[in-house]
């Protein structure tokens, strides 16, 4: 089957390095991007973006399941007892 | 009139009646229609302009949409609550005043909750009455809001009155503030929104498809209407945008995660309107319209997955990508749109809410949204694909899902795509002029920088990520264990009762009434009994057929109830 072939190719070693080689290439272009519509300090960062999405993702995973952790997770059955 | 029909011809017409309500929209000229005197009232029945227009598009694009999916079910009754509920997020649309919209506002409750309790499990039918609760509760606010309302101005026309501050000072603003608490209960804004992810995964498969449409977006058009530039929104907006992406981390059940998006992503356009400049209001209004789509795209993936399989417990699911393919294709389309990715509906249309914020310099609120941003892709689009599709390989039995489904599923993906590259007859269809222009170098880099990157951090953090069998707690905690705790209070007060009142109701009343019934008995037997013989027979008779309509379930009553009460106003309108 054709479509399953091309989710196979797309978990690959390879695949995966060519992704690491696009995040890179994101940030060197950032460097040399026009900016017109700058809102805030943020916007004239080069790579600020980048930056902020690594940073905003492990804080969403860290920060959420310390919460959960200090007792909004219960056992499933939690409600029926 | 489903239930007049079988099989094909059945299909042929719920399908007929879904598109023909599509060209009545496409069709309607903008203008007043449809008011009618009742006692002293004046109701309005179709307000049509701009801001209206574009909602009945979207919601009957999406019954269409709905109805493909679910054609296969056997129960009329689904599909008769299904009906109704999209017929009455359209009446609240084209309500021109505050009843016309509070009764389709009711009917929306009362029938949408069919669609949980025709799953049939002893939970979903308790969330179904705690789903009802809620929002008899918040339309009884809204009604509150509606009484001062017109008491304070005379006029109960469906008008402009934003509420301003967080504490209401006058009687105005008292109405104000009441219908914006009845909207945001529909709108499911915490602390308010603990129904949301309570009933939708409790939900049948269609049923969740249909829901996930309707009901927080007629309560954002009622909010874009009524209360547009309510500051205490905008906040309330930020929150909720990062409460349903913090739940989500947390969330085992694949339609619940999604659940909690919806209140991340509603978020988003009820801070919108919390600012309410034009172009804020035009990203709501374009927002509410792609969400639509790509959630219940969303919600079709992972029901298809429900449908097939009976599982929607990540930690259950895993290794999918090699017998559902195609599926797993459909809903990555659904979670790049709601991601925002360039190319996908959802980036030009939650940028432009975003960009209103960056434009009026409010820099804590853009911020927050980004942050949103990314851990919306985080879950939907990272989280959902991956432990339903890879992950662990269970070795679960599956295929792709019935052919209506998967129909249903590539209208909803040729939407999201088709939405995301001619964007621009959306933009006509808005309510104010669009001055703005998605695709700019910048733009487009700084969405793909905060993406690109969060999988960065999704695939370094797997292992930390892993779902948990768990629930989570939320705000229906207070009535869900308030109730017991009550229960508990009470229960010394229940035993006091028990053992002394019992004691004195046996010794006055019942030990005479036995000896009396002692009498009466004999009297029976001889006299009473012979000729009562053959009545008891009839009714004996009588009640086994009446059996047959009475189920015995609280759910059947309420139909009954519900269709009656339809009816009679329908039946009150003619003869007016």
């Amino acid at each position: 089957m054709k479509l399953l072939d091309i989710i196979e190719l797309l978990r690959t070693k390879a695949a995966k390095r060519i992704a690491y080689g696009a995040l890179i290439i994101l940030i060197v272009v950032d460097f040399i991007i026009p900016r017109h519509e700058i809102h805030f300090f943020g916007d004239k960062v080069p790579g600020f973006w980048s930056l902020f999405g690594f940073i905003a993702c492990v804080l969403i995973i860290i920060v959420s399941k310390w919460v959960g952790h200090m007792g909004l997770m219960q056992d499933e059955n939690y409600y029926d007892e | 009139m489903i239930p007049l029909f079988k099989g094909k011809v059945k299909q042929g017409y719920m399908l007929a009646v879904a598109l023909l309500a599509f060209f009545a929209v496409v069709v309607m000229p903008y203008g007043t229609y449809g008011v009618y005197e009742f006692l002293n009232w004046k109701l309005t029945f179709g307000e049509v302009d701009k801001l209206s227009k574009v909602f009945a598009y979207i919601f009957t694009i999406m019954g269409v949409i709905g109805v493909i999916y679910s054609i296969h079910v056997k129960n009329d009754g689904e599909h008769f609550a299904a009906f109704y509920y999209v017929g009455g997020s359209l009446g609240v649309t084209f309500a021109g005043d505050f009843l016309t919209l509070f009764l389709f506002w009711e009917m929306m409750a009362f029938s949408s909750v069919f669609l949980v309790w025709f799953r049939k499990s002893p939970a979903s039918i308790n969330s179904g009455f705690r789903y009802l609760l809620w929002h008899v509760a918040g339309g009884l606010i809204l009604l509150a809001g509606i009484i001062i309302q017109y008491s304070a101005s005379g006029d109960l026309s469906v008008q402009y009155v934003p509420f301003h501050g967080w504490w209401p000072t006058d009687l105005q603003s008292l109405a104000s503030f009441l219908i914006v608490i009845g909207f945001i209960v529909n709108a499911a804004v915490p602390p308010f929104g603990a129904w949301l992810p309570d009933a939708y995964p409790a939900a049948t498969v269609t049923g969740a498809v249909f829901m996930s449409a309707f009901t927080t977006k007629t309560a954002v058009y009622a909010l874009i209407r009524v209360c547009a530039g309510s500051e205490m929104l905008i906040v309330l907006g930020v929150v909720m945008a990062i409460y349903g992406v913090v739940y989500a981390v947390l969330e085992n059940d694949a339609r619940r995660l999604l659940a909690y998006h919806i209140i991340s992503q509603v978020g988003y356009m009820v801070a919108g309107v919390g600012l309410g400049t034009p172009l804020a209001i035009n990203g709501v209004v374009a927002h509410a319209f792609c969400h639509i789509l790509y959630k219940s795209l969303l919600f079709m993936g992972t029901g298809s997955v429900l449908h097939v399989t009976g599982i929607s417990k990540l930690t259950e699911l895993g290794g999918l990508y090699k017998t559902m393919p195609r599926t797993m294709i459909y809903t990555v389309i659904g979670g790049l749109s709601i991601s925002a990715f360039p190319l996908f509906s959802g980036f030009v249309s939650k940028s432009m809410t975003v960009t209103a914020f960056g434009e009026a310099h409010l820099t804590w609120a853009f911020m927050a949204l980004m942050l949103a941003s990314a851990g919306t892709f985080l879950h939907t689009g990272l989280k959902v694909p991956y432990f339903i599709w890879f992950g662990k390989d269970r070795g679960i039995k599956a295929q792709e899902p019935p052919f209506n489904m998967e129909l249903a599923m590539i209208i909803g993906s040729l939407f999201c795509v088709g939405l995301g590259i001619f964007y621009k007859p959306l933009y006509a269809l808005l309510p104010h002029t669009v001055h703005f222009e998605p695709y700019t170098a910048y733009h487009i880099w700084e969405s793909l920088q905060v993406l690109l990157f969060t999988q960065l951090g999704f695939f370094l953090l797997l292992k930390k990520l892993w779902c948990e069998d768990t629930i989570s707690l939320d705000t229906d905690w207070f009535p869900r264990k308030g109730a017991k705790v009550l229960m508990w209070l009470t229960k010394p007060l229940a035993r006091i009762e028990y053992n002394f009142i019992g004691e004195i109701y046996e010794f006055i009343i019942q030990k005479p009434i036995m000896g009396a019934a002692k009498i009466f008995k004999v009297i029976d037997t001889v006299v009473v009994d012979g000729s009562l013989n053959g009545l008891g027979k009839l009714t004996l008779f009588m009640s086994r057929k009446m059996k047959n309509a009475q189920s015995g379930q609280i759910q059947h009553y309420a139909m009954y109830m519900v269709a009656g009460f339809i009816s009679l106003i329908i039946i009150g309108m003619v003869l007016s």
